[in-house]
């Protein structure tokens, strides 16, 4: 269950994707991750991953993927049962894999979409159904999704077996092209679940068996042709039924170079409230037998900031390269608007990804 | 969603696609088409940050549906 990388998910398309792509793409990409605290080491994961996509009979793509994560480490400090600290390490993996297919019409797609990740103690299987309808001139695109996961918990040291989790994912979006130089995208997701949320993990970990998350994202990429570069702006406000109200601002700019370089430089700030069930440290203060509670560091008030710079470059015959670093660091004292939770020791991450493609 | 910051929110967006509002015609979309204009174009980059993130923080969401769960959070 600790596992750390990526499903996939039902993407909604920008402009340029209303029409069928001329050519397929694949894709080799390896993440190095690894967080810590204080000086000690926790997770360290260590996940190539794999896509590929191919449109075919003139109105069709196929695409899928697979990822493997191998991990190791401990998870953050306090109370955990699986530590460093006590003696019985973290040590896991996770295989995934998704296939999708989209049909193209002459003003709108269909795709459907399937995947399964499978974990020691944890598999998940999820279908989906997206839709994509855009105007006459191509400026104005909608989408709508929908998706349902049926997951199952069986944690290694037995507290609960068979365990499940129920979820239905909405999405409804729009992509507008403002101008010649500026496009816009605001999307709207509801996730409902029920089930099993609890963290088996964890002392005294018990949480509502029902949760509903809202998320509201808005992008903006704005073309800067004078100075041969795009500014790319997200922020996103978000509702977890839980307690927790987060708020997202992330701005790249993507600088063109000579040789076929790209240079990318960025900044995410999140800043977010504690769920209504978590306590701050010492464990196991606030915990009351029959009522909800956790001391998971990530239900926490905290603010976080990630500075991140990629490198890419563009070969011929449809080769590109790219190699990207993130540094995250998470304080209860950089939360917006007012106190992070006290106690929590600050949590830093860095991970490398580098990537390969071939257009075909 | 607090309702004071997703009025702000919608007022600020709003607002700003107002001011720039000149849907561009068919051979105005040069610079739109471009790879750094895309959103989610590399879709395993993509992937991978969201789901660090959903990994170290209380939620996610927003991007995208139907990726399924996994036990990282």
């Amino acid at each position: 269950m600790a596992a750390a990388l990526a499903l996939p998910g039902v993407v909604p398309a920008g402009a340029a994707a209303q029409s069928i792509p001329d050519e397929g793409r694949v894709e080799l990409r390896y993440l190095d991750y690894r967080d810590w605290q204080s000086g000690a080491d926790r997770m360290r994961v260590k996940s190539p991953s794999f896509h590929v996509m191919k449109p075919f009979a003139g109105t069709w793509i196929a695409e899928g993927g697979l990822v493997y994560d191998g991990m190791s480490g401990a998870s953050p400090r306090f109370h955990n049962t699986l530590s460093g600290a006590s003696g019985e390490g973290v040590r896991d993996y996770r295989t995934a894999g998704d296939v999708k297919l989209t049909r193209y019409f002459d003003r709108y797609a269909v795709g459907v979409g399937a995947a399964v990740s499978s974990e020691r103690d944890y598999l998940s299987r999820a279908v989906s159904v997206d839709f994509r309808w855009w105007t006459d001139d191509r400026n104005t695109t909608l989408a709508f999704g929908f998706a349902g996961s049926s997951d199952r918990i069986d944690p290694v040291n037995e507290v609960v077996v068979g365990r499940k989790r129920h979820t239905l994912d909405f999405l409804v979006g729009v992509t507008q092209a403002v101008n010649a130089n500026a496009i816009l995208q605001s999307n709207l997701t509801v996730s409902r679940g029920h089930g099993y949320y609890d963290d088996p993990y964890k002392s005294l970990d018990t949480r509502p068996d029902h949760r509903r998350v809202v998320a509201w994202l808005t992008r903006w990429n704005q073309s800067i042709p004078a100075a041969d570069a795009t500014l790319r702006l997200a922020f996103r406000v978000l509702r977890d039924s839980f307690g927790s109200t987060s708020f997202m601002t992330e701005a790249q700019w993507v600088q063109t170079l000579p040789a076929g370089f790209t240079v990318t430089p960025g900044l995410r700030y999140l800043t977010q409230s504690a769920a209504d069930f978590y306590r701050d440290p010492p464990f196991p203060t606030g915990f009351r037998p029959g009522e909800p509670y956790s001391a998971d560091t990530r239900l926490s008030a905290f603010g976080a900031f990630t500075p991140s710079l990629k490198i890419a470059k563009s070969f011929e015959r449809g080769w590109t390269a790219d190699l990207r670093v993130d540094f995250h660091r998470q304080r209860g004292s950089w939360r917006l608007g007012g106190d992070g939770s006290p106690g929590v020791e600050p949590f830093s991450a860095r991970w490398i990804q580098g990537g390969v493609s071939k257009s075909f | 969603m607090r309702p004071v910051a997703s009025l702000a929110l919608l007022l600020a967006v709003a607002t700003l696609a107002s001011c720039a509002w000149a849907p561009p015609r068919p051979w105005e979309k040069g610079e739109l088409a471009k790879p750094a204009m895309q959103f989610d174009a590399d879709r395993l980059e993509s992937r991978i940050q969201e789901h660090v993130y959903q990994s170290k923080e209380a939620a996610s969401g927003g991007y995208g549906v139907g990726g399924g769960g996994c036990g990282c959070n």
